[in-house]
Formats: structure tokens, sequence, C-alpha cells
């Protein structure tokens, strides 16, 4: 699982109002390169929610990104900071692990590097 | 659970709580006034027994909780059962639209899990209107691809980023070993956060829900996870298919199986469904379109006349004695014995009544439940939302298609 999936999961267990961000539990993490698009990067940005995928990246391991997002002009000029975006949102897997529902603690196994979100009869 | 007859409780020694309850639920049904709907865990609370005048050691039963259930169902003491509903409004229901029910369990998601790698070899075939409406999307677009099967449109756009999910693990794991992003879901309750993508799909998934309610909100799904101006594919199977040879393959599913399996349809409860499911083994051989067995069939029967309250309008998709058109389906896959060999998961569906073998072919041959879309169904299943329309329909290689756009 990738940050960038991480950023758009919530949980979504009956009566649950505030599902997202996720929390993660690593077991394992795994990085896997893959060619960078500056387009598909500068499109992508402004939907990234930064505070949880900031907070996401560090619990993976990463600490490159800045707290802050920063202003989208960064992104025609700073290849240092699309290198480091580009990174912590694609080539960082979450292999084994976990993902937490923020209100009921409840875990969302990853094995893998597939999250398994299908609830239980009694979430739905 | 298993029902004694009702001979064995002519002694009178004293019974166990547990056969208390059997027996009263034999009787109620034997009576065909009173269902109960039992989960593996539902609990009872018991005072003095004495509803039906068997001398036990027992307790009279006043409610009996089934788990999710918002309706209780109460014996009284004059020993006739009966009904209350204690709905808080006439629109209650005790089992949610998102949960599954049996008749997609075991004929569309055992099957697929079964099935999987097979059944990922046969599909690499692009359908050229899902790829156009793919590559038409902006660069850097966020697609979702609800019901993914094996991942084949996922990347198909290398400008896009595609996120898959399926009910089926083991598909999931062929998208993922392909590099795909994927995860296992259900589409009826996407859990993804709303406005977020920027187009969905929805390819040959919808006519593998068992009602319409179902049908509906995995549209609202894949509508409420895109932006507004975003756009959904929806695609699925249609009554009116082009080769007709097809259907001849196909086991119509006649209304009293579907009305079992499918579980509630009114927005009250309706007992029946899981419960006979489990009580009774499947002795069919020819897939489940024939009539039952003797004793099976007035239990059954009996179940249909008791259910709580009555069924609302037929939906469309029914058979009915007007002769509409049938959309209910069993559609067969054969899986291979040479692919067969390489999950256990065959060797278990040929021992529960899953699956047959046919050694003419070779193969070991699965049921899928369909219930195939007639003209204009997806149009008025989308007429009501306040937040789509439509801006494409169309009707290709047997399928109904439509494309909407998120409002608001």
């Amino acid at each position: 699982m990738r940050l960038l999936t991480h950023n758009i999961l919530s949980s979504n267990i009956k009566g649950v109002t505030n599902g997202f961000p996720l929390g993660i539990e690593v077991e394992k993490v795994v990085e896997k390169q893959v060619e960078i698009n500056h387009d598909f990067l500068r499109n992508i940005f402004p939907k990234i929610d930064w505070k949880a995928f900031s907070d996401a990246s560090k619990i993976m391991g990463y600490v490159e990104l800045p707290e802050e997002a920063p202003e989208p002009s960064v992104l025609d000029s700073d290849l240092d900071f699309l290198r480091k975006f580009h990174h912590a949102l694609l080539e960082l897997h979450l292999e084994e692990g976990a993902l937490v529902c923020p209100q009921t603690g409840r875990k969302f196994p990853v094995n893998k590097g597939i999250p398994n979100m299908l609830l239980h009869e009694d979430e739905v | 659970m298993k029902f004694p007859s009702l001979s064995s409780f002519s002694s009178p020694s004293p019974m166990d709580h547990a056969q208390c309850l059997r027996l009263m639920v034999f009787n109620s049904l034997r009576a065909g006034r009173y269902i109960h709907r039992f989960w593996g865990t539902s609990t009872l609370s018991l005072d003095s027994f004495c509803a039906f005048g068997y001398p036990v050691i027992c307790s009279r039963m006043k409610e009996i909780k089934v788990k999710d259930a918002s309706t209780w169902c109460t014996l009284v003491p004059d020993g006739e059962p009966h009904i209350q509903s204690v709905c808080e409004d006439h629109k209650c229901s005790s089992v949610s639209v998102k949960s599954t029910p049996e008749i997609e369990k075991k004929y569309v998601h055992r099957v697929y899990d079964a099935i999987a790698p097979h059944f990922s070899s046969t599909r690499f075939a692009k359908w050229p209107k899902v790829a156009a409406f793919l590559e038409s999307l902006p660069t850097g677009s966020l697609v979702l691809d609800a019901g993914c099967g094996n991942g084949k449109y996922l990347g198909l756009n290398s400008s896009c980023y595609f996120i898959g999910c399926d009910i089926s693990p083991p598909l999931i794991k062929i998208c993922v070993d392909k590099g795909h992003e994927a995860l296992v879901a259900d589409a009826v309750n996407l859990p993804y956060r709303t406005n977020f993508g920027d187009a969905a799909i929805s390819i040959a998934v919808l006519h593998h829900l068992s009602t319409e309610n179902r049908r509906k909100k995995a549209i609202e799904e894949l509508v409420r996870v895109v932006r507004k101006g975003g756009l959904v594919l929806i695609t699925v199977w249609a009554v009116e298919q082009e080769d007709k040879s097809l259907l001849t393959k196909w086991t119509p599913l006649t209304e009293k199986h579907v009305e079992e399996w499918r579980g509630p349809r009114s927005p009250c409860v309706r007992c029946p469904s899981s419960f006979s499911l489990e009580s009774i083994p499947e002795t069919e051989e020819n897939g489940l379109s024939g009539h039952m067995k003797d004793s099976r069939e007035s239990l059954m029967e009996d179940m249909q006349q008791s259910a709580c309250l009555n069924p609302q309008n037929k939906d469309d998709s029914l058979v009915s004695k007007d002769g509409r058109s049938q959309q209910e389906y069993f559609v067969p896959w054969h899986l291979p014995y040479h692919r067969a060999e390489v999950s256990g998961a065959s060797a278990v569906a040929l021992a529960t009544g899953l699956a047959k073998k046919d050694d003419k072919k070779g193969a070991v041959v699965y049921n899928r439940y369909y219930h195939v879309f007639g003209e204009g169904e997806l149009e008025r299943l989308v007429s009501g939302m306040d937040n789509a329309v439509i801006v494409d329909k169309f009707y290709d290689k047997s399928n109904w298609c439509v494309v909407l756009e998120k409002t608001l």
C-alpha cells in the first residue's frame, strides 16, 4: 500500500463519523522505485491532505517531507521537493502491518501490501 | 441447526434450554405463524416456559434477541405466537443494505475466490469503450476501479493513478502481483473519502448484487467517492444478449429461491433466508432451479406464508406471473480439472455442493449469480439521485452502460 492510497482511505465502520486518517502500524516497509512524472505530481498535489501524508511518511520511516504543505508553485521550481514528494507518495510501500480506525481502534490488516478493508457483519 | 421431529419430544423428561428453543421454533414453524432468524450468536432470555404445554423444566420465551435485529419476535403465554414489530418507524430493516446476502456469498464471492487464476487468464481483452473512457481522462486523474477483478483496466492510462478494489482476495493478489495498487473492499461500502477521486469505473460488477437497494447503494458509492464534476462509468450485463444461445446455458432462478436467498426486500424484517440455508443442505443435482424436495418444500412454504410482514411490491427484476422478463440467473463457470487442482477450494466446493463435476467437459462447474439488467434499468436506478446526471448511455456487446457526472 502506497501513501497515496493511504491518503484516500477512510474507516467506513457503522457509526464512525471521523474515519480519516487511518493510523498505521508498521511491520514491514518496502521501497520500490517508479519513474517520476512531474505532471502527475502537480495534478495530484492539491488533493493530498498534507498533514496526514506527512505524519504517515514519518511512521513509514521517511522524515524528509516538510511539516507544512509548500506553496503549489514549489512544484514547478523545486526539483528536490518533487523528488521527495514522489518518493514518499509512490515509492514507499507498507507490505505488512495494519491500518487503524482513528475512532474505534479497529485494525484493518495489511498483508503482502494489500489492505483488507472488509467489515464484519456487526460493523455494517 | 437441525430440528428434531415432533415425536422425539413425546417424553416428559426435562430438556435443556437449547432443546427447548429448538422445540419452540420447530413448533412455530409447523404452526406456520412465527419465524426466528438465527445468527451464530443469538442470545435468549427465558422465563418459565409453558407456551406449548410441554412439561419441561425450562423457561417461557419472552423475547428472542437476534443479532442485528431491530425487531423483536415475541411469544405470549396463551400459546399463540405472534410477531411484534418494534421498529421505530415503518422503514426499519434489521439487515443493512451493506450486509452481504447468502446468495452473493455462495454464488459470487466463493466462486470468484475459487476460480480466480483461471478467471484472470481469460480476462485480457480490453473493451474499447472502457479504454476510450479511461484514455479521455485528464493527466494526473485519480481513478477508482470498484470491482476491479484481475486488474485488467488498472494502469490502462499511464498518466493516471489507479486504485482497484474487489471483494475477492485472490483476484486482488493477482492485481498487486502485476504492480498495481489494489485492496480488498466491498463495492457497496467503499473505504474511500468522499469527493477524492476524479473518476470511477464499475465494469461488469453491479449485476452480481442481488437486491435493487444494494445495486442503488453501489451506484451511490461510486458517485460519492468522486469529486464534483467527476465521471463514473458503469457497465452491466444486459437481459438483451446479442448471442441468444448463451441464455440456454444459463439457469433461470425462480422467484421462490430468490426470495429465500436475498433476505429482506421490504422495509421490515423478513426472517427466513439465512435460517433456511443454514439448516437445510442442498441436494439438487442441477443447480438450484428445480423444485426442492418434499419436506424442504413444505418447510419453505410455511416460512413464506409466515413471513412477519407482507412483502412490498415486487422488484421489477423478479420473475412475475404476468410474464415480465427473467432477470435472475445462475451462469456457469467451467473450471478445467487441471486448473481446479491448484487450490483446495474446488475440493471443498464439490464436497459442500457449491460446485459439481462435469466429466464430459473435464471441468468443475460453478454457478455465478447474476441479475441481468433490462433496457432503462440503469437509468431508473440513477434517476432518484440528486447529485449525479447521466451524460452518456449506450448498449455495447450485450452490456448496458452509463456515464454519470457528479453535480454536487
